[in-house]
């Protein structure tokens, strides 16, 4: 356990230098991370405005709410790993990383969670910026403040564990891009980020309930909003618990067979 | 130390107008210096220490049509440096340059369409894609009539021996295949001015002596002139009679090649050959190396001639060769001479 | 005339490149018609709720979804990759074999590299506006088409201006390829009419990144709300800017010719 710590800490170093490195890659990202929630704020905005109403149970303040949070529960939980992982495969640098003693998932986190130590500050000011701007309007109570940390931290492992297996693709095929395109439609879909999964037709709310995506990043969102609560927020642990352990199976499983198969293939 | 001029004239066309007139060129390189560290970025922003390099520093020359000069220094000498302002890449600092008439600097159309420019070091060719579809680009680019592109083409590809590699993608061909197709890429307009930068760097001898080769027979049937520049001898002795020296940006010798090893040499070595190294020639001169019976002898100029007659009077010898040092040892000479 | 004689031959360049890669364009068929599909559905999604977004009805958003795929085509298929080997020729100091060339450096630049690959998005873009076109029916008509395409070359023109300037930038900055990253993030915004952005994004995406003239403008005209000052606005503004870039370029060029010292 204590490798797997140090490791960690390691990690956190190396990563916020090289994230100083590269501020100026940092600072472009930064604007695409903010731009997209944003869109779709005041597109939705917009169209709850011209019927003079709710759509979904959204009102313009609710949506900015909503998409704000979203921002930074998005910033939080999001992974790259797919891009790398076909980087890797194709450089050959994966048979160096084999031979490490601790299993691969573990540096990875320690990246993603290194950058985002610098990343959030500035996530944090925009979304201050965002309220300035908007108007949100929240509803917090302390039940969905305190029940929003371990729904983040779940959130995170899901979206992690899923987006680690989804990579593992790469060792499977070379039509890489189009399975992350397929899967970043469904994030874009299930997750709650084109629309508050409210606002969607019944059947594919149904979907994002039985998908993993919703328990991903929406989940999170609605429940510090509000939106989701007394039994339903067990409801949402109990999901997110379940899709926690096949994460974990699937990744276990996937990468043992994804190993054998690059092996066998020649690394 | 000052600089060595030979007359240099060798196509004797004299009285014509130079094709390449240097004079006085110099060339200053500003760079803003800074140390590692987040204050030293942050100071630098405030206040900008300013260094300068001068990569050439005052050198004249001409070059008469069809002459093929070679250009010898080591790295940083100012070789390029002093090329690129000859092909209009680089402003100089102060100083002369007249191109086939030409201020090299204006890149006026007319000029860049007689001169080119080979970088060893880098390529012009499309990396994913034949060699030829680039020479087609270049067809392109500077509107070469159909006739005369084929012609240039036929006669390049013979020449170079790249007919077979013409079709295959730059990327799949080796570093040598590479180097010709990029000669011939930058041939197919006929240019009369020919600059070619370290043309055979890490090349193996074989493709070496090719290319060299190819450089000499095109100087010879087109009258093109050539300057080429490098930090190989062997390039120089083959192709350039006349040869000039630069070191820390200044020229040190301007001349025919055979003049500077004359002039730079103090000693000659004797290769004797006995049947076996028992003997110990020490007598003789300072004895460089003893393989097989072969003694290697370095001895001063001026006595070479009686310490050989001694030799023959003295030992059983089988051979005995007289030769000039390795010319990098000259050249060697030259460099560390000149910079003190 | 020369840009077309030379932005063919780079293009039949293009194609033998890509040629040996078939597999590739199939991928990148996918790629967009994925992407096209996020689009019309989200379109879908909207208009379940509404009928109007901001002034703009469905096909008349159909039509600017269209203009958005067309013109991000064009982007993608010439312009983009001719910066980006811009930077990395400034960086690696090919970029002399350019300069030595008889020919002006900006067009070269401009146009020497075609992802041949990207008429797909163009194609689709086509076919969608093809698509709003028809449903929008009689409502556009000569006058109509002509500001379209009008708009769309002034468009064109500010949004080729836009990335000569960010690319110029490499003659002074070393890594500078992220920021050609900048127009990909920001473009998406252009995926919708900029007027329902608040008025400092509207402005940012108007005058800063140029996305509004370069989509939202065409659009307009085709939906018969362009009005002549906005027209005029945008030749105007294509004016400036392309000598605005060409002026920045030829400094670029001085500076690495070291002709400023």
């Amino acid at each position: 356990m204590r490798g797997l710590g140090d490791l960690y800490l390691q990690q956190l170093k190396t990563g916020l230098a090289t994230m100083l490195q590269y501020r100026g890659s940092l600072v472009i990202w930064l604007i695409g991370n903010v731009l997209e929630p944003l869109i779709y704020l005041v597109v939705w905005s917009t169209v709850s405005r011209s019927t003079g109403g709710t759509v979904g149970g959204y009102g313009a303040r609710d949506f900015a709410a909503y998409y704000i949070v979203l921002m930074l529960v998005n910033q939080v939980t999001f992974s790259w790993v797919m891009y790398e992982f076909d980087y890797r495969i194709r450089e050959g640098t994966f048979s160096a990383d084999l031979l490490h003693p601790l299993h691969p998932i573990h540096a990875d986190i320690a990246e993603n969670l290194s950058s985002k130590a610098v990343s959030l500050p500035f996530m944090i000011a925009a979304a201050a910026g965002l309220s300035v701007v908007f108007h949100p309007v929240f509803r917090l109570s302390p039940l969905a403040a305190a029940a929003f940390v371990p729904a983040l931290v779940l959130a995170f492992l899901v979206r992690f564990l899923v987006d680690w297996t989804v990579a593992l693709a790469a060792f499977w095929t070379t039509r890489v891009s189009a399975i992350n395109q397929i899967h970043y439609m469904a994030v874009l879909f299930f997750s709650g980020q084109i629309a508050p999964l409210a606002v969607l037709p019944r059947p594919l709310q149904v979907a994002a309930n039985i998908l993993p995506f919703r328990w991903t990043v929406g989940f999170p969102v609605e429940l510090l909003l509000g939106r989701v609560t007394g039994p339903r927020i067990l409801a949402g642990f109990a999901v997110q618990g379940a899709w926690l352990l096949a994460g974990a199976l699937l990744v276990r499983y996937v990468w043992r067979a994804s190993v054998k198969r690059y092996s066998a293939v020649g690394a | 130390m000052g600089r060595f001029h030979e007359d240099s004239r060798y196509t004797g066309n004299v009285g014509a107008e130079p094709v390449i007139r240097v004079r006085d060129l110099k060339k200053t390189y500003v760079t803003s210096e800074r140390e590692p560290g987040l204050r030293a970025a942050l100071a630098s922003l405030v206040r900008r220490r300013k260094s300068y390099v001068q990569a050439v520093d005052g050198i004249s020359f001409d070059l008469e049509a069809g002459e093929m000069v070679g250009f010898l220094g080591p790295n940083g000498a100012g070789k390029t440096t002093t090329l690129k302002m000859l092909s209009g890449l680089l402003h100089p600092t102060s100083g002369e340059i007249a191109v086939l008439s030409f201020v090299p600097a204006r890149r006026e159309r007319a000029f860049l369409r007689q001169i080119t420019l080979v970088m060893g070091q880098r390529n012009q060719l499309v990396w994913d894609i034949p060699a030829a579809d680039t020479f087609e680009l270049n067809r392109a680019i500077y509107r070469i009539p159909a006739a005369d592109y084929r012609r240039t083409l036929d006669e390049l590809v013979a020449l170079l021996e790249i007919g077979p590699l013409l079709g295959k993608p730059v990327r799949n061909l080796s570093l040598g295949e590479r180097m010709k197709c990029e000669i011939a890429a930058s041939l197919l307009h006929r240019p009369t001015v020919v600059f070619l930068d370290e043309p055979t760097i890490g090349l193996d001898v074989t493709m070496q002596r090719r290319i060299r080769a190819f450089i000499a027979e095109y100087n010879r049937r087109h009258g093109a002139t050539v300057l080429l520049t490098s930090h190989y001898m062997a390039d120089v002795e083959a192709l350039a009679k006349r040869v000039l020296v630069i070191h820390h940006g200044r020229l040190l010798f301007d001349g025919e090649l055979a003049a500077l090893v004359e002039r730079f040499t103090a000693h000659k070595t004797i290769a004797v050959r006995l049947r076996d190294c028992a003997a110990d020639l020490g007598a003789y001169g300072e004895v460089v190396s003893c393989e097989d019976g072969l003694t290697t002898l370095r001895v001063p100029k001026a006595e070479t001639a009686r310490v050989t007659s001694r030799i023959l009077a003295d030992l059983p010898v089988i051979d005995l060769t007289v030769e000039d040092p390795p010319i990098e040892d000259v050249i060697e000479q030259v460099f560390t001479r000149g910079a003190a | 005339m020369r840009l077309f004689r030379l932005l063919w031959v780079f293009l039949r360049v293009g194609v033998m490149g890509e040629a040996a890669y078939p597999a590739n364009f199939l991928a990148h068929l996918i790629d967009s018609v994925l992407e096209l599909a996020t689009a019309l559905a989200g379109l879908a999604l909207i208009f379940a709720h509404t009928s109007t977004l901001a002034g703009w009805r469905p096909d008349e958003l159909v039509a600017l979804v269209g203009v958005y795929f067309l013109v991000g085509g064009v982007i993608g298929l010439v312009i983009q990759p001719g910066m980006e080997q811009l930077t990395e020729s400034v960086r690696d100091g090919t970029l002399d074999f350019t300069l030595t060339k008889p020919e002006d450096a900006q067009l070269l630049v401009s146009v020497w590299r075609v992802e041949i690959w990207k008429v797909v998005d163009v194609g689709l873009g086509l076919v969608v506006l093809g698509i709003g076109l028809a449903r929008l029916g009689a409502r556009v008509g000569a006058a109509e088409a002509a500001a379209f395409a009008a708009a769309l070359v002034a468009g064109g023109i500010i949004v080729y201006s836009f990335w000569l300037i960010l690319a110029t930038t490499a003659f002074w900055l070393v890594r500078v390829e992220n920021i050609l990253v900048i127009f990909q993030s920001v473009y998406e915004a252009g995926r919708w009419p900029v007027s329902i952005y608040p008025g400092w994004l509207r402005f940012a995406l108007t005058f800063l990144v140029p996305v509004a003239f370069a989509i939202t403008v065409p659009a307009q005209a085709l939906a018969g709300r362009l009005t002549w000052p906005v027209l005029g606005g945008a030749a105007l503004l294509a004016a400036v800017f392309f000598l605005a870039a060409r002026l920045f370029w030829l400094a670029g060029i001085r500076h690495y010719s070291g002709a400023s010292s």
